[in-house]
């Protein structure tokens, strides 16, 4: 039954999503409405709950009992003399409850809204009420004070120990931030002039690469270029000089895509690694030289002269 | 049931968009040989420059390279071999960062040798086109593969050797009989100095410019600029009026090629043609630290602090003169790392 139920009002919100779709524009500032909203449904709640101990700050109040009060009353109109210098209205109302001063360093240390000041009146800060701070103020006549109100000495200490600790500490954040960030970019190296002396001799070299390359391509596409490959006549010719072309310059390149330099290649001037593509091949090797001596005689100068492969082709 | 539940959890969420089956082949038409493919990944979370590092170097790997290659923690090196098989993914290159070092593996699927590079240093590609004047970035650069040229490597060393022949197939091969030269417009270098032990990785366009034309007249041609004609008194005299010659006319002379066609409308065939190189892509500074017989795995074929460690041992045993025939016979011990008689006399000097 409760699965009919939420099906129910499943199919109700879709029945009522669906009539709201036009209605889309006036959902959403609505909803932008609605974001701003939640701090004066806190303040309702913060002031509520002020007006509780409000009232038993006026029952404990004793006047007799300087020592607290005096403690007490600074605060108070510390707080309430910094929001109203500093202009932080809309904070006002967003301090905690907590009448534990170390809690309220850790939310001075924690919720840190860019401003030292914001700290260290939220440590200084205690749940004071308006009327206090208006008969404070009326009774001082708000004299050239400093920014800080009407301090007393042990409190200036504390407030500057305080202000000490938290630079010390967003410094020390800093310095761990800004190592962490150095070995994240270690090596990294932004080259700070373009063509230095090291990089013209690589480009150098590399172009020495390229114009190899490109004058062996060139070669060989120019030799079989007055050819024409239909013809089969010209076909051979144009096959023999593509393989000739092919492997002087295998000689000089032992890949094509790829050149090794001659400083330190004794290789380079060898013959091709792979074997069918050296020039003696099959002739080098006594067994396979005579293979087909048996049946032509005739012919073994003329193989010498060419490489095995073409003799397939004939 | 269990075995299905194992394979969803492991399975990689590789999306590779740039990857189309049906777009690229697997093997060359003309070549005949396989196209080798590669992945560009790290195992472990990257901070931001290295991040674009990757992405830099996901670009230079283009285009047969997963570019948009999403990777999730949960994915292990088996969930990669997994998947490069059916798609024909030929190499891993993983990007490491640890507090110390910042490294780079280069490994063959499936079974292959693993290198493992320690980059001393490395620029983005965003570092370098800020420190140039007029960085270049033609709209289909990233269409062909790029060149290779390795420079300094020698055939002695077998760590070097393999490390020529691993660099040498990551890139297709080129047939020089039926290239079309507008399809070299990317190079890399890779550049081994012996005394250091640094590999130098840079990345370059390859530009080609007419040569014998006046200043005046190329630029006109290639730009489309009109000229300012204020103080001539004869459109001859533009034409013909010698303007001075930049300082890298002098290196011209030693890059000219001859071209067999016409590349695009200013490159005639069979006149002379510059080669020009303009450095794009990041730029690497390297160290080959570790060569393994498997995909990060397997028997350590060379390895660069064991030979210092190993030096280091045998120094603190025979401290007087008789170091010399201690050395000599780790020496012997080691398989083919000649270049350690060179850092052992170097030592000891």
């Amino acid at each position: 039954m409760s699965t009919g139920d939420a099906t129910h009002t499943a199919v109700a919100e879709r029945g009522t999503r669906k009539r709201r779709v036009g209605l889309k524009n006036g959902g959403k500032s609505k909803n932008k409405k609605q974001k701003t909203r939640p701090p004066s449904s806190d303040r309702f709640k913060l002031t509520q709950k002020k007006q509780k101990l409000f009232q038993k700050r006026a029952r404990d109040y004793n006047s007799d009992d300087e020592e607290d009060e005096s403690k007490k009353a600074p605060e108070v109109t510390i707080r309430e003399k910094i929001f109203s210098d500093a202009n932080m209205g809309p904070n006002y109302d967003e301090v905690e409850e907590e009448e534990d001063g170390s809690d309220k360093d850790e939310n001075s240390d924690g919720e840190d809204h860019g401003e030292i000041q914001s700290g260290i009146t939220r440590f200084a800060a205690d749940d004071g009420c308006n009327a206090f701070k208006m008969a404070f103020k009326s009774i001082m006549k708000s004299k050239g004070d400093d920014a800080l109100g009407p301090v007393l000495s042990a409190q200036k200490n504390l407030i500057a120990q305080k202000l000490a600790e938290e630079e010390a500490e967003k410094k020390a954040k800093g310095q761990a931030r800004k190592a962490k960030y150095l070995v994240a970019e270690k090596g990294h190296v932004k080259p700070a002039n373009h063509l230095e002396s090291h990089e013209k001799v690589l480009i150098g070299v590399a172009t020495k690469g390229v114009v190899k390359l490109f004058n062996a391509v060139n070669k060989a596409q120019h030799a079989q270029k007055g050819l024409n490959a239909s013809r089969s006549k010209d076909a051979k010719v144009l096959k023999k000089r593509r393989k000739e072309a092919f492997f002087s310059e295998l000689g000089k390149t032992p890949r094509s895509d790829s050149k090794a330099q001659k400083s330190s290649n004794a290789n380079e001037e060898e013959a091709p690694a792979w074997a069918p593509l050296r020039d003696n091949y099959m002739l080098a090797n006594p067994k396979l030289k005579d293979w087909d001596k048996k049946q032509e005689t005739n012919e073994g100068d003329d193989f010498a002269a060419m490489s095995g492969d073409e003799s397939y082709e004939d | 049931m269990g075995r299905f539940k194992n394979n969803k959890k492991g399975r990689v969420n590789v999306k590779p968009i740039a990857m189309k089956k049906n777009n690229q082949a697997n093997v060359d038409h003309v070549t005949g040989d396989k196209i080798p493919k590669s992945f560009v990944f790290s195992r472990t979370k990257l901070p931001a420059s290295v991040k674009q590092l990757q992405m830099d170097l996901r670009k230079l790997m283009l285009p047969y390279t997963a570019l948009s290659l999403k990777e999730k923690k949960r994915n292990t090196l088996r969930d990669f071999l997994n998947v490069s098989g059916p798609m024909g993914v030929t190499h891993f290159l993983m990007l490491k960062k640890t507090a110390s070092a910042l490294s780079l593996r280069v490994a063959r699927t499936p079974q292959g040798p693993t290198l493992t590079f320690k980059i001393h240093q490395y620029s983005l590609a965003s570092d370098i086109a800020q420190s140039q004047l007029r960085p270049r970035c033609p709209p289909d650069l990233f269409k062909n593969p790029p060149l290779i040229v390795l420079s300094g490597f020698g055939t002695q060393e077998l760590h070097l050797k393999l490390a020529t022949i691993m660099f040498q197939n990551i890139f297709p091969a080129i047939d020089i009989n039926t290239v079309k030269l507008s399809t070299c417009q990317r190079l890399v270098l890779l550049n081994y100095n012996k005394d250091t032990k640094l590999i130098d990785f840079r990345h370059y366009s390859i530009r080609l410019q007419p040569v014998g034309v006046s200043r005046r007249l190329r630029k006109f041609v290639e730009k489309h600029e009109v000229p300012d004609l204020r103080n001539l008194q004869d459109v001859s005299d533009f034409v013909t009026k010698a303007g001075y010659g930049s300082e890298s006319e002098g290196d011209e002379e030693a890059a000219t090629v001859t071209l067999s066609s016409d590349l695009g409308r200013v490159n005639r065939g069979s006149t002379k043609s510059a080669v020009k190189l303009q450095e794009i892509g990041p730029r690497m500074t390297m160290q080959l630290v570790k060569v393994e017989e498997g995909l990060c795995s397997g028997g350590i074929i060379f390895d660069e602090s064991e030979n210092g460690d190993e030096k280091i041992a045998k120094k603190k045993q025979n401290e007087d003169g008789e170091e010399e025939e201690g050395e000599e016979g780790s020496e012997e011990e080691e398989e083919g790392e000649e270049g350690s008689e060179e850092e052992m006399d170097e030592d000891l000097e």
